[in-house]
């Protein structure tokens, strides 16, 4: 048996019995939510115990650490948010509360193969079959209450279009509390301030809440941590060119959770430390190397014989980890935080998006670009050909491929495969 | 000219330019253009102003950031046209964002005044937003139309064929009303309100006040790939008692036969659609039921005793299958034409019947027909060749809800034939059960295309047939129940149109729902059966 990678490996038949109980039980909640539970813990003690060797120790603690604040989440709903990808993070480690974000849970429940079921659901009450499936699979689990509800809710309107009418709809639904940070397309002083005050309200709003007041010197510490933290992030880019490092697309996604949700926090931080020490001490760069543009679909068959465990093809990074590099006002929180949000990389136009991306490439020097198209996620796919401008100005092959990172029925394998194997040949 | 597309543009402001704003309402059918700057799996709307855009030369432009697909259009858009502004759009409308947007509205009279080399002028202005005054009229009945935008000749449709007043909520539908009391700063107040019009899903607003208990019905859209909307029918869907239509279209076929027959079944079902009206008389009443597969005539006497019935298929000619259809019924009946009092057409093909007295859609002759064969049913499932839906009926047989699938042969007649087909057996070979099972197989895919590449892979693993075709039935069956589920289980249950005479798919749609099936002596023919009704009743 494979080890190492949650589900980069082949444990496949364990997980599709486990699967199936799920699938048969889901009428009784308890017993779903006792499944999930256990299937997330078993995860956890397994990467815990079988450690591969193949695998960083950072990578390793990373691994632990998101599997574990999925569980904690899940398992304290008075104690936790659901948020998105973007929600400022900041606030949450400020007032120690535990957020569940929609991107991550849809895929782990893909993980644990339930993700049909769940959109299915998700579709059988209205969902139009075109919404993003990270959306439709949180929904789903919620319609079904296998998902017990928060406490609050909080989203940005980045980046995408599902994040307002998701939250919408599910803190009516659950009747929880919900903000909504509205975050304008261009940068501006009024911008900042219309944002800033917004930020304002979140604070009041978690105050009340949670019954926990905000301490402004403890927000002002996660932004410290976290501009310590994308310190470190920057020195790891410069090294992301010469080494082969990331052992399977898995852990690129997982690194979202540190440079989005859980940015600010200590172990963050920690996990960047190692990062930086573990890449220094990786091998040189060889075979070829892949950069992703935005999301990479962990669960997609061709993708995980290619470049999980590959000596051939490695994964040089993805824009999405990388969507804002500077440095955070630490005088003004509040306001830092607002500039961090209006000015990530994927709000605004397009050339703002563009121009990370050239900067990224012209530092990692990748062999090609790839970017696989989640069906329903527009912002994404409707910048495909000036992205494919783009690589071609700065000489590097382009794909891309349509299929979907959570729901596996709408991968077509075969078609992606002779296009996949085409373009890696070439390379 | 400057095209637009979005209700929150300054359109008042282009016209003081002396300029005029277009609103850009495409219908397309392919959008080859357009899709060679734009990933296909966008939202057809936006590539159907790309594809205006491209065609006509349009040279100047202005949007709002209004989703991703339309800020994607706007960065495509950049190099191609001569002047395009995207006007940042905020989702909250209190001061701070009413400031923004000020500024916005700000920044683009200066771009556009540079561009036209024009000035601009406040007094043109306030003279524009003041003849723009609008008086609220109080409606009696009214229907409302929700959700994602609907084109302009679906609504005009909707609007000439029904008795009550209709009140378009979608992007294409505001009246412009301006609240302009300060003066002193003409253009805040007009950025004021224009971010108070009514709210779109976009914006943060919670929109629940829109939903007035006096509404006869509401007719909701969705468009694909937008995600804004079907949240919002959701949460209609389980909480109001109000009739509620949803359409779902990829905009530029909204026009389409099938919407529009969706519609105005929708309007009958409502008692608001203008009919003339009849007298009951004398005689044999027939109903002609062209549908895309078959063409089935009922005839019936004044005592709605049926006299005769046939089905052909229907040829490539519908008229000429309606015509041959409706001679066998008339011969075995031992009638002729001028026995007949009045006839009535439904199915895909009514309109293009020219001895029919009257249309009447195919929800409502089926609804009708499945009632009179037994008054207990309350769920219609009819699955014919080309398409499936599903009919609720109330106590009394009217027609309350439905939905219908969306033109695509997934889980039909037609998904039957090309399965039946890669297997290599005939249709009726693949109708017979074979109760016993040996290996439970699913099919996945739900699209004809994949599910036969599915199960030539299946053949090609040397599974057994039986359970390929059991495999297949449950897909079919899944699909149905899908559709039932879309409007909520109640039995009991009638399953009518040429699949109904498929066993396997029964038993399986029976164990699906756990509840057995009411199968009618000749499931062809209730839509017939319920036009030739409706001429008798004249209602
Ligand atoms: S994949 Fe795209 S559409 Fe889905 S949540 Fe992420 S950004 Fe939104
Ligand atoms: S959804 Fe709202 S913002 Fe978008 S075009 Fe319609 S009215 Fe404008
Ligand atoms: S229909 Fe929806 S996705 Fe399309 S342009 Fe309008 S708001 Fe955007």
């Amino acid at each position: 048996m494979r080890k190492g990678s949650l589900w980069g490996s082949d444990k496949m038949d364990t997980v599709k019995i486990y699967t199936n109980i799920i699938k048969d039980n889901m009428d009784r909640l308890e017993k779903v939510n006792k499944l999930i539970n256990l299937g997330l813990t078993t995860a956890y003690y397994y990467v815990s115990f079988f450690k591969d060797r193949r695998i960083p120790k950072s990578l390793h603690y990373l691994n632990k650490y998101s599997i574990k604040s999925i569980k904690d989440s899940l398992a304290n709903p008075q104690n936790s948010a659901w948020v998105n990808l973007f929600a400022p993070s900041e606030f949450l480690i400020a007032v120690d509360i535990k957020p569940l974000f929609i991107e991550a849970y849809s895929s782990f429940m893909s993980g644990f193969f339930i993700e049909d079921y769940l959109i299915d659901t998700a579709e059988s009450r209205g969902m139009s079959n075109t919404l993003c499936s990270y959306h439709k699979t949180f929904i789903g689990a919620s319609e079904l209450n296998i998902l017990k509800k928060p406490k609050f809710m909080m989203t940005t309107s980045t980046i995408c279009d599902a994040n307002i009418p998701t939250f919408k709809y599910l803190s009516k639904k659950h009747g929880v509390p919900l903000y909504i940070i509205d975050i304008p397309y261009k940068y501006s002083k009024d911008a900042v301030v219309y944002v800033k005050k917004q930020l304002l309200e979140v604070a009041e709003k978690l105050g009340e809440v949670f019954n926990r007041k905000l301490d402004t010197d403890k927000l002002r510490e996660a932004v410290k941590t976290e501009n310590k933290t994308r310190a470190l992030m920057r020195e790891y880019l410069n090294y992301a060119g010469e080494k082969r490092f990331i052992p399977t697309m898995t852990f690129e996604m997982y690194m979202l959770f540190a440079s989005h949700v859980f940015i600010g926090s200590k172990e963050v931080l920690h996990f960047y430390d190692m990062l930086v020490e573990d890449i220094k001490r990786a091998p040189e760069r060889s075979g070829k190397s892949i950069f992703f543009i935005h999301l990479l679909p962990i669960f997609e068959k061709n993708f995980k014989d290619y470049f999980n465990f590959s000596d051939k093809f490695h994964i040089a990074g993805s824009d999405l980890n990388y969507d804002f590099l500077d440095e955070i006002d630490e005088n003004d929180p509040f306001k830092g935080i607002a500039e961090k949000l209006i000015l990530n990389s994927f709000n605004g136009e397009i050339n703002r998006k563009v121009a990370r991306i050239k900067e990224l490439i012209e530092k990692i020097k990748p062999d090609g670009i790839i970017q696989f198209c989640h069906l329903g996620c527009k912002q994404s796919m409707g910048g495909t050909f000036i992205i494919k401008n783009l690589a071609s100005e700065l000489g590097i092959p382009f794909l891309y491929l349509d299929g979907d990172c959570v729901d596996k029925r709408n991968n077509q394998e075969g078609q992606n495969r002779t296009r996949l194997e085409a373009f890696l040949e070439m390379l | 000219m400057i095209g637009y597309i979005c209700k929150y543009t300054p359109v008042e402001i282009i016209e003081a330019f002396g300029e005029e704003p277009v609103r850009l309402d495409p219908g397309y059918k392919s959008h080859e253009r357009a899709e060679a700057l734009i990933h296909s799996n966008i939202c057809s709307f936006a590539k159907g102003v790309l594809e205006n855009i491209i065609e006509n030369n349009i040279e100047e432009v202005i949007l709002t950031a209004c989703c991703d697909s339309i800020r994607r259009l706007y960065d495509v858009l950049i190099d191609k046209v001569k002047f395009i502004y995207l006007l940042d759009l905020p989702r909250k409308k209190d001061p701070l964002a009413i400031n923004l947007f000020y500024n916005e509205i700000i920044e683009f009279i200066e771009a556009y005044q540079a561009f036209k080399n024009k000035n601009f002028a406040e007094e043109n202005l306030l003279k524009i937003v003041e003849s723009k005054f609008f008086n609220k009229e109080k409606y009696t009945e009214s229907i409302a139309i929700l959700g994602a935008r609907l084109k302009d000749d679906v609504i005009e449709k909707i609007i000439n064929s029904c008795t009550a007043s209709v009140i378009n909520f979608t992007c294409t539908g505001e009246e412009r009303v301006f609240n302009i009391e300060a003066r002193d700063n003409l253009l805040k107040s007009y950025a004021e309100s224009l971010l108070n019009l009514t709210p779109c899903m976009r914006m943060a607003e919670d929109r629940s006040k829109l939903i007035n208990k006096e509404f006869k019905g509401i007719i909701y859209n969705t468009i694909k790939f937008c995600d804004f909307y079907s949240y919002e029918y959701a949460e209609l869907k389980s909480k109001t008692d109000l009739p509620l239509l949803k359409i779902e279209t990829d905009y530029n076929d909204s026009n389409s036969g099938q919407i529009l027959t969706r519609i105005d079944a929708f309007l009958e079902s409502t008692g608001i659609k203008k009919m003339e009206k009849q007298k009951a008389k004398k005689g044999y009443f027939v109903g002609v039921d062209s549908g895309s597969t078959s063409t089935n005539v009922v005839i019936i006497d004044e005592n709605k005793n049926i006299i005769s019935y046939s089905i052909i298929p229907t040829g490539p000619k519908a008229l000429e299958s309606a015509y041959k259809a409706f001679e066998i019924a008339l011969n075995s009946a031992g009638l002729q034409e001028k026995d007949i009092t009045s006839v009535v057409a439904t199915g895909y093909g009514r309109i293009s019947i020219p001895f029919a007295d009257r249309i009447v859609t195919e929800l409502t002759c089926h609804g009708k027909g499945a009632f009179f064969i037994d008054n207990t049913v309350r769920t219609v499932i009819d699955i014919g060749g080309q398409d499936s839906k599903v009919i609720r009926l109330d106590d009394s047989g009217n027609v309350i809800d439905f939905v219908m699938n969306d033109k695509c042969s997934a889980g039909t007649g037609r998904f039957l034939e090309v399965m039946a087909r890669t297997l290599g057996i005939s249709i009726e070979e693949m109708a017979k059960v074979h109760k016993e099972v040996k290996e439970n197989i699913t099919i996945t895919s739900m699209c004809t295309v994949f599910a036969e590449s599915e199960v030539i892979s299946l053949i090609a693993q040397n599974k057994d047939q039986r359970d390929i075709i059991h495999a297949l039935n449950k897909a079919v069956a899944s699909k149905a129940v899908s559709l039932v589920d879309r409007i909520g289980r109640k039995g009991k249950y009638m399953m009518t149109g040429g699949v109904a005479k498929n066993q396997g798919v029964v038993y399986a749609i029976e164990s699906r729902l756990g509840e057995k099936l009411i199968i009618p002596f000749e499931p062809q023919i209730i839509g017939a059966l319920g036009a030739a009704l409706i001429s008798l009743e004249g209602k």
